[in-house]
């Protein structure tokens, strides 16, 4: 018996005659490079599959092109023959396109032992994360400490801060951080005066939106949304810049020129960070206020009106605890920032996780100080 | 995929480069042919990663025109673009392997965008071309996990992921050991013989010029053009430019010598 299926395709194609014997002819012609060998690739598998030929014999004297596609797919038949136990004879392929044959030779499809990444267990993978976690809050200790007996050291001799760097790093960190604070600053309080004041004006009590905002900006508010707007323009750009010095080896070279990276990097961008962010709390409340205030003007209150309200409700500690607090949002953040920069492995996205492990961690570690401000402030009486 | 006509494979007609206002390439025109192994060499600063940019389409030429296999590369769109970029592979100075895909899978990346294959088949070129360079057993490591010399030649074998007739190698054994450097030189000797690729190369390493060159270029820092073209013996021997002569012995500059005297 004797079928022929011989397909044509204007490109390569392909033919295959069975005989009774077992075995299996195909007849290979035309052009076989990456755009044709595909369709020709999965038909011969289904047609192996179905037929396990014992012995199958290739004719490939039509072919006029063949590239790497066409000698993997020979490859491929050969290797499939000699794991099913069959064999394979490959005829009149012509002499430039037997030599990739021979170039590529028998390529193990096979992974080499040992190398492959299986997927762990679930178990395995929460003890990962968790022995993860708890290295992370040593190194966040660790660096905590290293940063502290620096600062100390550059207490006692501060021509070793770098300044330059310093005002740098405040300057960006800082005004060039003004206009979206004022902005923030100002819908928050806008939004937050006008959702309040509208339910307490059932009540009659709408004037005391005024001491809402005022305490809610210089107690909360306002600290918090600065920290935040610091976490995410400069926590991160520190990230990635001392990531990207990582990545390019220069800490490297700053440690073998025996230049410590906290001294040289962290201190100046820490600094700057922490000078700037009680002013940009000052801001953030400021425009809170003012937010608020057009809120009130549109209800019908006299300016002078909301600021007295907002003068007999705050007291000037209120401003200082927030300040306070947002000192130590400041060290945080920017040196949060700092660490996952130093902490950056190689390669390009390498710089892009510590970027956002910045962000996400100084975030993380804001509302973790202010839970403890809550808890002090609460137990001195404030 | 390329006529097979004998012309010249890659056509530089007055190519004029600059930067802003600096000019980096002035007028340069060279033919490379099918099967040549041609090396642009010069001096530090001298505009070769400048032209070789330019040759693969990554800059666009102030003036003249680049044909690769007779079509112009800076004026092509769209999916002739793409017929020209499939025709040749490039690899860089640094490697430039992706570092979140293993070797595997970087050589397949471009198989997986242009080829119509089943994954299996992919699987198996990717394995062939990393054989080629002979990094076989090493296909499922990332590119951190190896040494230099191994991702200069993964490289390689990424950039032939699609068969193509041309080569563009940046500074291939820049970094590398002297035996690595060697084992390059042979393994773009092989592949220009057995799979007859044309290889343009820039590099400055001497030993290897002379090992695979079939023909250098000689670019001049001073006046952006090329100042000498040839087989790197002769260039060496007859070369009436003094530099090109010192360039090729390795030897210091008058002024130099003056100068530590």
């Amino acid at each position: 018996m004797k079928t022929t299926m011989a397909q044509v395709s204007s490109a390569g194609s392909l033919g295959v005659e069975d005989s009774s014997d077992g075995t299996l002819t195909l007849l290979m012609s035309g052009r076989w490079d990456y755009d044709t060998t595909g369709t020709w690739w999965r038909r011969s598998q289904e047609i192996l599959a179905q037929l396990k030929p014992h012995r199958l014999v290739i004719d490939a004297s039509a072919v006029n092109y063949c590239d790497g596609a066409g000698a993997a797919f020979l490859i491929d038949l050969q290797q499939r023959q000699a794991r099913d136990g069959g064999e394979v004879a490959v005829q009149g392929l012509q002499e430039e396109f037997r030599r990739l044959l021979d170039i590529y030779g028998r390529i193990s499809i096979e992974p080499p032992p040992g190398r492959r990444r299986e997927a762990l267990p679930i178990i395995e993978r929460v003890g990962e994360a968790v022995v993860g976690l708890w290295q992370d809050v040593q190194a966040l200790v660790v660096f905590i400490g290293e940063l502290a007996v620096t600062l100390l050291r550059v207490a006692r001799h501060p021509r070793l801060v770098r300044w330059g760097d310093a005002w740098l790093a405040a300057e960006q960190a800082g005004s060039n951080g003004l206009p979206i604070i004022a902005l923030i600053g100002l819908l928050l309080g806008l939004i937050l005066a006008f959702q309040s004041a509208v339910p307490m004006r059932q009540f009659g009590a709408d004037i005391f939106v005024a001491d809402l905002i005022g305490l809610s900006m210089l107690r909360e508010l306002g600290p918090l949304l600065a920290a935040i707007i610091l976490a995410g323009r400069s926590g991160s750009a520190f990230a990635a810049e001392l990531g990207t010095m990582k990545v390019t080896e220069e800490i490297d070279a700053l440690t073998t020129m025996g230049l410590e990276p906290v001294q040289f990097l962290v201190i100046p961008r820490a600094l700057g960070a922490v000078i700037v962010t009680p002013l940009l709390t000052v801001f953030a409340t400021l425009f809170g206020l003012i937010g608020g205030a057009v809120v009130m003007l549109s209800f019908g209150f006299p300016l002078v009106t909301y600021v007295n309200q907002i003068l007999s409700a705050v007291t000037i500690g209120d401003l200082i605890r927030g300040l306070v607090k947002s000192f130590m949002y400041g060290i945080v953040v920017a040196s949060i920032g700092c660490l996952r920069g130093l902490q950056t492995r190689t390669g390009a996205s390498a710089v892009g996780q510590s970027t956002t492990t910045a962000v996400v961690s100084g975030i993380v570690l804001i509302a973790i100080v202010d839970g403890i401000f809550a808890v002090v402030y609460y137990a001195l009486g404030y | 995929m390329l006529p097979q006509e004998d012309g010249p494979l890659i056509q530089v007609q007055s190519l004029t480069a600059a930067y802003h206002d600096k000019v980096a390439l002035d007028d340069v025109s060279f033919d490379i042919y099918r099967g040549e192994v041609c090396i642009i060499a010069g001096r530090s600063g001298s505009g070769k990663s400048t032209l070789l940019k330019h040759m693969i389409g990554l800059y666009e030429p102030r003036g003249g025109r680049i044909l690769i296999g007779g079509k112009d590369l800076v004026t092509a769109q769209g999916q002739e673009r793409k017929e020209i970029l499939k025709s040749i592979g490039v690899t860089y100075q640094m490697g430039a392997l992706f570092g979140n895909m293993t070797l595997l899978e970087n050589v397949r990346l471009a198989l997986e965008e242009y080829a119509d294959l089943p994954a299996d088949a992919m699987d198996l070129i990717a394995r062939m071309k990393l054989k080629l360079v002979g990094l076989e057993t090493f296909s499922d490591y990332m590119p951190s996990e190896i040494s230099g010399g191994m991702q200069k030649r993964a490289a390689i074998a990424r950039a032939m992921a699609l068969d193509p007739q041309i080569l563009f190698l940046d500074e291939p054994s820049a970094g590398l050991d002297p035996i690595t450097s060697a084992e390059l030189d042979q393994l773009i000797l092989n592949l220009t013989r057995n799979l007859r690729i044309t290889f343009v190369v820039v590099s400055h390493e001497l030993s290897s010029i002379f090992t695979i060159a079939d023909r250098v270029i000689v670019l001049d820092g001073e006046t952006k053009k090329i100042v000498a073209a040839g087989r790197p013996q002769d260039l060496r021997d007859t070369s009436p430019i003094s530099w090109v002569k010192q360039f090729f012995k390795r030897e210091v500059s008058t002024q130099a010598k003056e100068a530590s005297a």
